[in-house]
């Protein structure tokens, strides 16, 4: 006979109105589980999608992702010369936020090397990868806008040709993909005051020069509309990705590249682990702290009620030693209600979840082991917090049975 | 054939000056199939006696055999408490301290399971058919009257066969009628399961029940 259903069943009220705060709780630890799964998940998944095997980046740096990074074009010629290498594609990378149709949209925007990358190892859902140099986009699905959709960037229209489910940047911002130069174009635009007041800062360092002084008409030419510098550069992309001919070269081509003075090189793994170390850390804690604070407030409620439901037996309990019953089927009963407790919680807080984290606005990624992990910590909570009401049924003298 | 025997049991509370001494050198004697009754006012010592005697207060001395066997010595059960209890004893109390959330037939099969019965749902309706209780077997107790509960309480404290039931004021929440009843009854299980039962009460108009009557003073047994 189970006791501790039985008398379940008599408060199932009580009992299940308890079990529905512990589920509240347990439903925030899944959730910070689950926010953390997707935090490292978002923080890989592009990595992953860009399907290269080494990643140059500004020497010293962690980028592009984890760090700013800032290259000189002409890494990615010099990269492709390497042997083993089989194709070496420039990547820039950048998170802005820009006004469309009256709603803000923040994006991670991404430029893939035209024309040795399309964009076609993305995981496209609908529409295609880019097929011109210029004016094209690949979206994430999360931004709401779909394929046919122009969208006005930097003064230029470009059209939506593909969408991506899930492509996000270690941020969690929905990435959009366009060419190298096409991002370039968009991330380096400025307004015309920005502009104006760009030209003027370069007149005042040249009259700040001897050739300034000199030959102040020189300044006429900067403030031209029409006139470049030839003597700058073309602007800097973030890193250059490598794709090796076999994997068993990966760490000799890593090896060659990370001699050059101006460069480092990573292979994904070691760019998974810096991502992972710098971006996620700190959140990582953070939710790991607030988990410790649920977890320790979810115990002290089950043992308080635990405790309670063991006070209000006391009687019962003192009858059942006169009937000598073995400490262990006393035990066994609080013990038991404890664990109906967090188990009724854990489902109701399963249930909960389920229906409640897609409509989180950041992915709540619940994985098999991430969920089995929290059964097995509620199942030790439960126990842990059955610790009171067993000391006290055990300590029940039997004697109070025969105090009426 | 001696159910009980208590020998030079005593026991005090309070140490110095105010050292109460509720058992005096109490011994006495119970045969199986009597119903023996323990009168005295409040004070006197006879829940005491019934405590050490059910084992649940250990007493300074005093040696306590059931069925023959000793089962206390110097005030030291012999074994663990818990299966004397399931081999000797059976308690019936002033309430009839049924568990709230059992029905009545759940009430002694738990004792019955306790006991190590083989099919202790059998037996438990076995038990309450023979206290006149069977068709209430599937009631929960704040269904039951007083008479029923207190039926139900005997029916499970008479789960293991005890060779000896305690029974404290166990007619003190009933009327007369009821009263008689579950006296009556005592003396039937006293005589049909060949057990002793020794009851604590005030209540003089049931005596005529009882085969013995031990009268408590001081901690002491007066008269018999």
């Amino acid at each position: 006979m189970n006791l501790a259903l039985l008398d379940v069943r008599r408060n199932v009220g009580r009992f299940f109105g308890t079990s529905l705060g512990v589920a509240l709780l347990f439903t925030v630890v899944l959730a910070m589980a689950g926010i953390y799964q997707g935090l490292v998940d978002d923080a890989t998944l592009l990595l992953d999608g860009m399907h290269a095997d080494v990643w140059v980046v500004q020497q010293g740096t962690r980028g592009p992702f984890a760090d700013a990074s800032r290259l000189d074009p002409s890494v990615e010629s010099r990269v492709a010369t390497n042997p083993h290498v089989v194709s070496a594609r420039s990547f820039t990378y950048q998170v802005l936020q820009r006004e469309r149709a009256g709603r803000s949209l923040r994006f991670a925007l991404v430029g893939v090397s035209w024309p040795d990358d399309h964009g076609e190892r993305l995981p496209l859902i609908a529409g295609r990868a880019i097929s011109q140099g210029h004016g094209e986009l690949i979206a994430d699905a999360s931004l709401g806008l779909d394929v046919g959709t122009t969208f006005v960037l930097a003064d230029e229209q470009f059209h939506v040709v593909g969408l991506t489910r899930q492509l996000l940047g270690s941020g969690g911002d929905a990435v959009v993909v366009a060419t190298a130069s096409d991002a370039q174009l968009i991330g380096d635009d400025l307004p015309p005051d920005a502009v104006r007041t760009e030209r003027e800062r370069r007149v005042q360092r040249l009259l700040a020069t001897d050739l300034g002084n000199a030959q102040p008409a020189l300044s006429d030419l900067l403030v031209d509309p029409q006139w470049r510098i030839p003597a700058l550069a073309r602007p800097p992309i973030a890193a250059v990705l490598v794709t090796v001919d076999d994997p068993s070269h990966i760490a000799a081509v890593k090896d060659i590249i990370s001699t050059w003075p101006d460069v480092s090189a990573y292979s994904t793994d070691d760019e998974k682990r810096l991502l992972l170390d710098g971006v996620v850390e700190k959140p990582r804690k953070q939710l790991g702290l607030f988990s410790a604070i649920l977890v320790i407030t979810s115990s002290v409620l089950i043992a308080a009620v635990i405790y309670m439901m063991t006070m209000d037996k006391t009687h019962d309990i003192a009858v059942l030693k006169l009937m000598g019953a073995h400490w262990t089927r006393i035990a066994g009963m609080v013990l038991q209600q404890a664990w109906m407790m967090g188990i009724v919680g854990y489902a109701l807080a399963v249930a909960i979840g389920s229906q409640a984290f897609p409509h989180f606005p950041r992915r709540v990624v619940l994985t098999e082991a991430s969920v089995a992990a929290v059964g097995a910590l509620v199942l030790a909570v439960s126990t842990i917090a059955s610790v009171l009401g067993v000391v006290y049924a055990l300590r029940v003298d039997p004697g109070k049975a025969l105090e009426g | 054939m001696e159910a009980l025997r208590a020998e030079h049991v005593s026991k005090s509370y309070g140490t110095g000056d105010i050292l109460v001494r509720a058992l005096d050198d109490v011994s006495l004697s119970l045969q199986k199939g009597a119903v023996v009754a323990l009168l005295g006012p409040s004070g006197s010592g006879k829940s005491t006696l019934i405590k050490a005697i059910g084992l649940v207060s250990r007493p300074e001395v005093g040696r306590v055999w059931m069925d023959g066997k000793l089962v206390l010595d110097a005030g030291i059960p012999i074994a663990n408490v818990g299966a004397l209890r399931r081999k000797y004893l059976g308690f019936v109390f002033q309430k009839a301290n049924l568990i709230p959330f059992l029905t009545a037939s759940q009430n002694v099969e738990i004792a019955c399971e306790i006991g190590g019965h083989a099919d202790p749902r059998r037996r438990a309706l076995e038990l309450l058919d023979y206290l006149g209780v069977g068709h209430r077997a599937s009631a929960l107790p704040a269904t039951l009257s007083g008479g029923e509960q207190q039926r139900v309480a005997i029916a499970r404290a008479l789960a293991n066969s005890p060779t000896l039931l305690l029974a404290d004021e166990p007619t003190a929440a009933l009327d007369k009628d009821r009263g008689r009843s579950v006296m009556e009854l005592f003396a039937r299980i006293a005589h049909e399961q060949k057990a002793a039962v020794l009851v604590v009460t005030h209540d003089h108009r049931t005596l005529d029940a009882f085969d013995v009557t031990y009268e408590m003073e001081d901690g002491r047994i007066k008269s018999a």
